[in-house]
C-alpha cells in the first residue's frame, strides 16, 4: 500500500506540465534513435546530455531514460523494415521480422512489436516498482567492502556478458578505472595525471569521453563505409492490429519475454541485447513448430522484442538501489545524476523521492506514449528512415561540438571529445568494446573511495573482503565469471553476441 | 603477418608500464594506508598483464588476421581523416572567427563529404542549420556561444 502511495506521488511528479514534455520529448527522440542505424541510445543520450543541464534535475533524467526505453521500440522498425538493426537488442528481430515483412505482413510484425513492448515495459516497470524499494533498503546494509565487491562484480558480468573477447573487455575495464581516477584524490587532494594543466584537475569529463568513444567515432566509421542511404521496404503497410490467432501465438512468448528480460536486465552488461537472444532461443525450443523460425514465425518478433523492453526496467534496479550502473546507458544515467548533484544510491528514495519515483511512473507514462507513437505513426519514422546520411552526420557532429562545448565555454573540452573521438575509432577498428572502459570510468573514483576505506577499516587485511557473507558470495560469483568462457558452450554464446553488437 | 591484436597490445602494454610507474610518483602507500596512486597502480598493472596474454594469445591465432594495412582497406579512410581535420581547425578557429562563421563553414565542408548537392543547396542547409542551432543554443538555452570578430560589429 506504501508503494502505491510513492507511485502517486511520482505521477504527482510527472503529470507537471515539463516533467510530461520531457518525457514526451525524451521517448520521441528515443524512437527516432531506434529508428536511425548508425546512431544508439548511448550515443543519443551523450550527445543531448549537456542540453539537459539547463533543466530540472527530473524533467531532465527523465527525458534521458525516454530515450533509453523508447530506443528499444523504434529499434524494431528498421529491423523489420530494412533489414538492419536499429540497436544491438534488436538483431534478432531482423530474423523473422523481416521475414513477416516479405510474406505482407510488415504491418502485423510492427503491431505485435509494439504491443509486445508496451506490455513487457509495463510488466518491468511493475517489477521495478516493488522490488526496487526493499533492495534500496538492504543496500543500506552495504559497507565500503560491499561496495567495491558489487563494484567488481558489476565490472566482470559486463565483461563477461558484453560479447567478443573477455581480455579485451578486462583491459578496457582497467583503462576506464585510469581515466576515472585523473584528476584530484579525494583524500589528500594530490593531483593525479593532470600533467600540470588545469582542464583535468576536476577529472576527465563524462559528456567529451562518451560523445567521443560513441559519437565521434560512429559518425567516422560510417562516413568510412559509405553509409549513404537505406533500402526501405516498399510496400504499403496495413494491417497493424493482430488478428485473435496472431495474439494466440504471441501472448505467451511476450509474457515470458517480459519476466526473462527483467531478471537479465537487472544483471550488469547489455541485458536488453543478452535477454532478445535468450527469448529467442527460448521460444524456439518452446515452440510446436521451430522449423517456422527464421521463415516468419510471429513468436521470434513478439518474445525478444518484449524481453529486450522488459530488460530496460530491470537495468533501473541497480542504479537507482546501489548507485551501480548495470551498462554504458545506465552509466551516462549515473554521471548525469552526480552532475545534477543527487548521487544515486540506497539513500536517494528517502533523499530526492521525486527523483526515484518520477522516473518510475514517467516509465508507465512513457511506454503508454510509446504505444500511441509506434501504431499512428509508423508512416512517419518509416520516412526518417530515407533521410540520407549526407545530411545527417554534420548536423549529429554539430550537436556533439555545441553539446561539449557548452559545459565549461572552453574548446579545450572539445580537444578532449576529439581527442576520445579517435579513440573510439582506434578501439572498433581494433575490436575493443567501449562499454566496460565508460563504466569502468564512472565507478573508477567509487572504487578507489571503497578499496582504500575498506582497507583503513582492516588495518590493511584483504580478508576484510571474505569476512562477510554477501563479500564471499559476490566474489565467489566473479571467480566463476572469470572462468566461465573457457566452457566452450558460454564461449560459442559469448561470440554469437559480440557479432550482434558488432552487426548492429 | 603479424595480428592486428598484437599491435594493440603492444601499444597497452606500454601505456600500462607508464601508468604502474608514474603511480609510484603519486604514492602506491601501501594495504594498511593505500596512498593516492593505489588504485591506478592496480590498474595500470592490470593492463600491463592483460596485454602481455592478448599478445601470447593472438599470436596463436590463425583466423581473423590483418595486417595493419588491410584494416584500413575498402573504405573511404581518406574522408574520416578529412572530417577529423575539419574538426580540429574548427576547433583552432571558431573562439576568434565566432560561432556563426565558423560553423557555417564547417558545415557547407560537411554536406559536401558525401552528398551530391549543388552549391546552392549546400549554402542553403548549413546556413540554415546554423541558424536554427544558434537559435535553440544561444537565445533559447542561455549556451554563451563564442561571437568572434563578429560580435563586435552586430551584438
Amino acid at each position: 500500500m506504501e508503494t502505491l502511495d510513492h507511485l502517486l506521488f511520482g505521477f504527482q511528479v510527472v503529470f507537471q506540465p515539463l516533467t510530461l514534455f520531457a518525457c514526451f520529448v525524451g521517448v520521441l527522440i528515443g524512437t527516432l534513435v531506434g529508428v536511425l542505424p548508425g546512431l544508439g541510445p548511448v550515443a543519443a543520450i551523450s550527445i543531448l546530455l549537456p542540453a539537459t543541464f539547463h533543466a530540472p534535475p527530473v524533467a531532465s533524467i527523465i527525458m534521458l531514460a525516454g530515450i533509453y526505453y523508447g530506443a528499444m521500440y523504434g529499434g524494431s522498425t528498421t529491423s523489420i523494415l530494412v533489414n538492419i538493426p536499429g540497436e544491438a537488442a534488436s538483431v534478432v528481430t531482423c530474423l523473422d521480422g523481416y521475414q513477416m515483412a516479405c510474406r505482407g505482413r510488415a504491418g502485423v510484425a510492427l503491431g505485435i512489436s509494439a504491443f509486445g513492448s508496451f506490455i513487457a515495459g509495463t510488466i518491468g516497470v511493475v517489477g521495478l516498482t516493488f522490488l526496487a524499494p526493499p533492495l534500496a533498503a538492504m543496500a543500506l546494509r552495504f559497507g565500503p567492502p560491499e561496495y567495491f565487491a558489487v563494484m567488481v562484480l558489476g565490472l566482470t558480468v559486463l565483461t563477461f556478458l558484453a560479447g567478443g573477447s573477455m581480455i579485451k573487455s578486462l583491459m578496457m575495464a582497467c583503462v576506464g578505472i585510469i581515466i576515472g581516477n585523473i584528476g584530484l584524490d579525494f583524500i589528500t587532494s594530490q593531483p593525479r595525471f593532470t600533467f600540470g594543466t588545469d582542464i583535468l584537475l576536476d577529472g576527465v569529463g563524462l559528456v567529451p569521453l562518451v560523445m567521443g568513444l560513441f559519437g565521434i567515432s560512429e559518425v567516422l566509421l560510417n562516413i568510412e563505409e559509405s553509409l549513404t542511404t537505406r533500402k526501405v521496404f516498399e510496400t504499403r503497410l496495413k494491417g497493424i492490429l493482430p488478428n485473435l490467432q496472431d495474439w494466440k501465438e504471441s501472448i505467451w512468448p511476450i509474457l515470458r519475454g517480459s519476466v526473462l528480460g527483467f531478471f537479465l536486465g537487472i544483471l550488469p552488461g547489455g541485458g536488453a541485447v543478452i535477454s532478445s537472444f535468450v527469448s529467442y532461443g527460448m521460444e524456439r525450443k518452446l515452440s510446436k513448430h521451430p522449423e517456422e523460425f527464421g521463415k516468419g514465425a510471429i513468436a521470434g518478433v513478439a518474445g525478444p522484442e518484449s524481453a529486450n523492453n522488459s530488460a530496460t526496467a530491470g537495468a533501473f534496479i541497480p542504479l537507482l538501489t546501489l548507485g551501480l550502473p548495470s551498462n554504458a546507458v545506465m552509466a551516462i544515467l549515473l554521471g548525469a545524476l552526480m552532475i545534477y548533484d543527487t548521487p544515486p544510491g540506497p539513500r536517494l528514495v528517502s533523499l530526492r523521492p521525486d527523483i526515484f519515483w518520477g522516473i518510475i511512473s514517467s516509465m508507465y507514462i512513457g511506454n503508454a506514449m510509446l504505444l500511441i507513437f509506434n501504431l499512428p505513426l509508423i508512416g512517419l519514422w518509416v520516412k526518417i528512415l530515407r533521410v540520407p546520411y549526407p545530411v545527417l552526420f554534420p548536423l549529429i557532429l554539430l550537436f556533439c561540438l555545441i553539446g561539449v562545448y557548452s559545459l565549461n565555454n572552453k574548446t579545450s573540452e572539445i580537444g578532449l571529445m576529439l581527442l576520445f573521438g579517435v579513440l573510439g575509432y582506434l578501439m572498433k577498428k581494433f575490436k575493443f568494446d567501449g562499454a566496460p572502459l565508460i563504466l569502468a570510468m564512472v565507478l573508477g573514483p567509487l572504487m578507489d573511495k571503497s578499496l582504500r576505506q575498506a582497507l583503513l577499516m582492516s588495518g590493511g587485511s584483504i580478508g576484510i573482503f571474505f569476512e562477510s557473507t554477501i563479500c564471499f558470495i559476490l566474489f565467489s560469483i566473479i571467480v566463476v565469471l572469470l572462468v566461465l568462457p573457457l566452457i566452450p558452450f558460454v564461449g560459442r554464446f559469448r561470440k554469437r553476441v559480440g557479432e550482434a553488437e558488432e552487426q548492429a | 603477418m603479424k595480428h592486428q591484436d598484437q599491435y594493440a597490445s603492444i601499444f597497452w602494454f606500454i601505456l600500462g608500464g607508464i601508468i604502474t610507474f608514474s603511480s609510484f610518483y603519486y604514492g602506491v602507500g601501501s594495504f594498511s594506508k593505500p596512498g593516492p596512486g593505489f588504485i591506478t597502480f592496480l590498474a595500470g598493472a592490470g593492463l600491463t598483464i592483460l596485454s602481455v596474454i592478448l599478445f601470447v594469445l593472438s599470436r596463436s591465432k590463425k583466423e581473423d588476421r590483418l595486417s595493419l594495412k588491410q584494416l584500413w582497406v575498402g573504405g573511404q579512410t581518406g574522408k574520416a581523416f578529412y572530417v577529423m581535420g575539419l574538426l580540429i581547425v574548427y576547433m583552432l578557429f571558431v573562439v576568434p572567427s565566432g560561432f556563426l562563421i565558423s560553423t557555417f563553414i564547417l558545415l557547407s565542408l560537411l554536406f559536401r563529404v558525401q552528398g551530391n548537392y549543388s552549391v546552392k543547396n549546400t549554402i542553403l542547409l548549413a546556413s540554415l542549420s546554423t541558424a536554427v542551432s544558434f537559435i535553440i543554443f544561444d537565445i533559447w538555452l542561455g549556451v554563451r556561444l563564442p561571437r568572434g570578430f563578429i560580435g563586435y560589429f552586430i551584438f
